[in-house]
């Protein structure tokens, strides 16, 4: 069962705190921590960020089972995957200062030698991705689009022009999916570049463009007439049913989640 | 009586569409008042759809276009109005439901427009309970619009209107994008609101089937958008029937099946609007019979019954008039083996095809086709035979689209479960399959791949690998023979509707392939294209060519096809000849609603009208009839001409009365 991006938010319960705040204190209060992350330098504070962020998810989040084990299996796979891989293309001086045991080899192929010190720094670059992800994945994971959009529209005056025009336009995105899958298929039936390799795949690719872009303008040109003709866009403002308050609890949470980012920088510092 | 002040009116109004040429529609003027049900008709191209959009100030405000002339919406002219103003009073409901819906649940989307308007939370959300259960869609309200019908999400569609409380909606070919089931589900919802009262409704629509028992007056647009006819609807419709014929304007099946009674030699004084008065006129023919004649022909047509045969006319009388012959022959051809009109059994699960002497051109055996994990077809056997036009019919998501492509390779069957004229479409490559199968898809710039309609002929040919030569000669032939010398350099995106039809049934011909398979070649289409369209499968059939076509709309079936497949739930439900099946009930029994002609036939008191399935028989037996009493009538014969008269020589344009011309 796919993901509905619409699916209207579900309270779990005072455990599950985070389904309770505003989705823009979810997305406010990691923001400095993730631009500390993208400066960050050595590996302490990408691999305490994680850990504080998916203990946070683990007990903030109510997960489904396929959430749960992306964030808790697959992700952790992929960054031992990808440690390696960026270790492979590490600079080798950079790799040498990288600790104590950095001169290490762990394994030698003809003149080529991966170290531990290689390792090391790939593996800061592959938590510093994940860190990015998981302090994203507190929003992603417990709001809803439209609230995010109301919250936008409320808190911060965005036009709701642009924000339900958003908010509608992904609805597109299966649409031109399935449309895309037809495409596909006829052209393939037509005998359309046919045979492997990038150039004739790159060829049906652009054969799919014109059909896909005509059948997109005149969709949202539909959209678009069936939008005004119920008004949208009529005032400035527009009845909110859904208000997405933001209280106390988000303040607090910003300024604790600020608080902390500060902690673990000075813990990592030292 | 009193007329109350028209809550929309339009005079005069030309529209010009930024960089058009004409002006359509050209002069059309509409009134609408409280409670009134006007539907719009005209001939494709005339600007209906144009026309309803300044109904409510999209056009000008919304659509580059240039308008002339004054729509007032409660005396106030649109061009002083915003939309948004226009829509306390006219809301609008358009014909693709899926490019109308914004928000995530049913509940959301209907309180969208009240929103915009800014009324206050709780009365948003009373108007969107009071609108949601007018439609049926209350208990849904938690929903994903997605998760809903065709007609459920066009139910919605109309709910998000009534919550705007305007007096006024109009409502672009609703019902164009919807399977049976859907249009009866939308119309139904339709009838409360009118009966109701309250809700002017201005409707252009196709299915004047659906329709007519709604209509209150009709106006009628010319090719060009002219004025034509403003009305009553039953004066335009009796008055004026054969006008709306040559017009190209579709009328309810029933007025068709009175002028063709007509023109068999019937009096018809007034013509029927709806199956109900359809079978009324026919109990009032039946009884005039001379009651000496129904003994023959009560044997003679009940045996033929009790077999569900498709039966040619028994009587000689009717085999022996030129045209039935031409007809009945030609169906005859394609459609059944001399050996099997005889004792042919009543359509059954799976039942083979008549195969007739040329083989079959398509034989499928166990065909199971899944996807995204579950099983959509469960096992289909199927024979086609060659040379026959066969329909296959289904309520959404019975399967049938996925059968076709499977049958065409279009996805690819499991191996061995597909014959198709001696390959197997799940090894054969694209140039052999090009060859032996042409797709048709449901859109036609899909399947568009060249940047011209001549290159995108020659397409097909060069994949075969012919010579120049030989690609310009068949190319220049198919765009003689599909109309499209004058477009040869044009892009083929930049033809109109029925031109991209045209093309693409072209582009899958021209390598020379003797089958054809197309996936609803009339959605979302009018009736005038899919007439034209039908017209070209029948000529192609009748030289060869074995159709197959996946449809919802059964009077097309029963008008044009030989063979009818009804699948539901992934099986084969029933096969045989369209007569056969239509007469097995299993039609309804899948969930489908048989044609307004059959519902009419099959309620007449006289079992002799009870096989006729199309328009054309529904003729030959009434010609029989008028005969056969002609006949008993000799010593009377000026009565005898007197019934004769209003025939064809009766105004009846003759290229309108061509099979699908008049079909319904």
């Amino acid at each position: 069962m796919p993901v509905d991006p619409y699916a209207e938010a579900v309270d779990h319960g005072p455990v599950r705190f985070l389904h309770r705040l505003n989705p823009l204190a979810k997305v406010g209060g990691p923001l400095p921590a993730m631009i500390v992350l993208i400066v960050a330098r050595g590996i302490e504070l990408p691999v305490l960020f994680c850990i504080v962020t998916g203990a946070l998810i683990l007990v903030g989040a109510h997960l489904t089972r396929r959430a749960a084990v992306g964030v808790f299996v697959v992700l952790p796979a992929v960054v031992a995957v990808l440690s390696v891989s960026f270790g492979l293309w590490a600079d080798p001086a950079e790799a040498a200062t990288a600790g104590g045991a950095a001169s290490t080899v762990l394994v030698q192929i003809g003149d080529y030698r991966f170290t531990a010190g290689a390792l090391l720094v790939g593996a800061t670059t592959a938590l510093r991705l994940a860190g990015i992800l998981l302090l994203s994945l507190l929003a992603g994971l417990t709001s809803t689009g439209p609230d995010l959009v109301r919250a936008l529209v409320q808190q911060l005056h965005v036009p709701y022009r642009v924000g339900y025009t958003v908010l509608a336009a992904y609805r597109f995105v299966p649409r031109f999916r399935h449309e895309l899958d037809i495409i596909r298929q006829a052209h393939r039936v037509r005998g359309v570049a046919p045979g492997r390799g990038p150039l004739a795949a790159l060829r049906r690719w652009l054969g799919y463009v014109v059909p896909l872009l005509a059948g997109a303008l005149r969709h949202a040109e539909r959209v678009a007439l069936a939008m005004d003709s119920r008004a949208f866009g009529a005032f400035g403002t527009r009845t909110e049913r859904h208000l997405v308050p933001f209280r106390m609890r988000d303040w607090l949470f910003m300024a604790a989640f600020w608080a902390l980012t500060a902690a673990l920088v000075l813990v990592g510092a030292s | 009586m009193p007329l109350s002040r028209p809550l929309v009116r339009a005079e005069g109004v030309r529209i010009r569409h930024e960089g058009g040429e004409r002006f359509t529609p050209d002069g059309a003027s509409l009134e609408v008042r409280a409670g009134e049900v006007v539907l719009l008709l005209g001939p494709s191209g005339c600007g209906k759809s144009t026309f309803t959009l300044a109904l409510n100030g999209l056009v000008p405000h919304a659509v580059p276009a240039e308008l002339e002339g004054t729509v007032s919406i409660g005396g106030r002219p649109t061009t002083e109005l915003t939309v948004a103003e226009a829509s306390a009073t006219v809301s609008m409901v358009f014909q693709d439901p899926d490019a109308q819906i914004v928000t995530g649940t049913v509940l959301d989307e209907v309180c969208f427009g009240p929103e915009n308007l800014r009324v206050p939370v709780g009365e948003v959300l009373a108007r969107a309970e009071l609108a949601l259960r007018q439609v049926g869609l209350w208990e849904r309200r938690q929903e994903n619009p997605d998760v809903l019908s065709g007609g459920g999400r066009q139910r919605l569609a109309i709910a998000c209107a009534l919550a705007l409380r305007s007096p006024v909606i109009v409502l672009d070919e609703p019902t164009a994008n919807l399977d049976p089931v859907g249009i009866d589900e939308v119309y139904a919802v339709l009838e409360v609101l009118v009966r109701q009262g309250g809700h002017a409704l201005v409707l252009v629509e196709h299915d004047l089937d659906a329709a007519i028992g709604l209509v209150d007056r009709i106006v009628v647009l010319d090719h060009r958008g002219r004025p034509a006819f403003d009305g009553p609807a039953a004066d335009v419709l009796q008055r004026h029937a054969e006008d709306l014929l040559a017009l190209g304007v579709w009328l309810p099946t029933a007025v068709i099946a009175g002028l063709r009674l007509r023109r068999a030699g019937h009096r018809v004084d007034e013509l029927p609007l709806t199956p109900e008065a359809l079978t009324e006129v026919l109990d009032g023919l039946g009884g005039r019979e001379a009651p000496g004649a129904h003994t023959d022909t009560d044997t003679d047509t009940d045996s033929a019954r009790n077999q569900r045969l498709p039966a040619p006319p028994r009587s000689g009388e009717a085999s022996s008039s030129p045209e039935s012959r031409d007809r009945t022959g030609a169906a005859g051809d394609r459609a059944e083996s001399p050996s099997a009109s005889g004792a042919k059994g009543a359509a059954t699960a799976s039942a083979p095809a008549t195969t007739g002497a040329h083989g079959a051109a398509v034989r499928v055996r166990g065909l199971r086709v899944a996807r995204g994990g579950s099983e959509i077809l469960h096992g289909i056997d199927l024979e086609i035979a060659r040379g026959s036009f066969v329909a296959i019919v289904g309520t959404n998501g019975a399967g049938k689209t996925t059968l076709l492509q499977a049958m065409a390779g279009v996805v690819t069957p499991p191996r061995a479960s597909v014959d198709l004229l001696g390959i197997d479409p799940a090894r054969a490559d694209v140039r052999t399959l090009a060859r032996t199968v042409g797709f048709v898809f449901q859109n036609p710039e899909h399947q568009f791949v060249r940047h011209t309609v001549a290159d995108e002929l020659a397409h097909g040919l060069e994949l075969q690998r012919a010579a120049p030569d030989e690609v310009r000669e068949r190319v220049d032939r198919m765009l003689a023979r599909f109309g499209l010398e004058e477009h040869r350099d044009v892009h083929p995106f930049l033809l109109s509707g029925g031109q991209k039809r045209r093309l693409s049934v072209g582009t899958a011909l021209i390598a020379g392939a003797p089958l054809l398979a197309l996936d609803e070649p009339t959605f979302g289409q009018d009736r005038q294209r899919s007439a034209e369209l039908l017209d070209l499968l029948s000529d192609l059939n009748r030289a060869g060519t074995t159709v197959v076509v996946v449809t919802h709309d059964l009077q097309l079936v029963a008008d044009h096809a030989s063979h009818l497949v009804v699948l539901s739930d992934g099986a084969v439900s029933a096969h045989g000849t369209v007569d056969e099946v239509l007469a097995s009930g299993a039609v309804e029994a899948a969930g489908l609603r048989r044609p307004a002609l059959v519902r009419a036939v099959r309620a007449a008191a006289d079992a002799r009208w009870h096989p006729v399935t199309r328009l054309t028989r529904l003729e030959e037996v009434a010609g029989a009839f008028a005969r056969q009493a002609e006949g008993e009538r000799l010593a009377r014969p000026a009565e005898g001409e007197r019934l004769a008269r209003p025939d064809a020589a009766g105004g009846l344009p003759g290229s309108d009365v061509s099979d699908s011309g008049v079909m319904p």
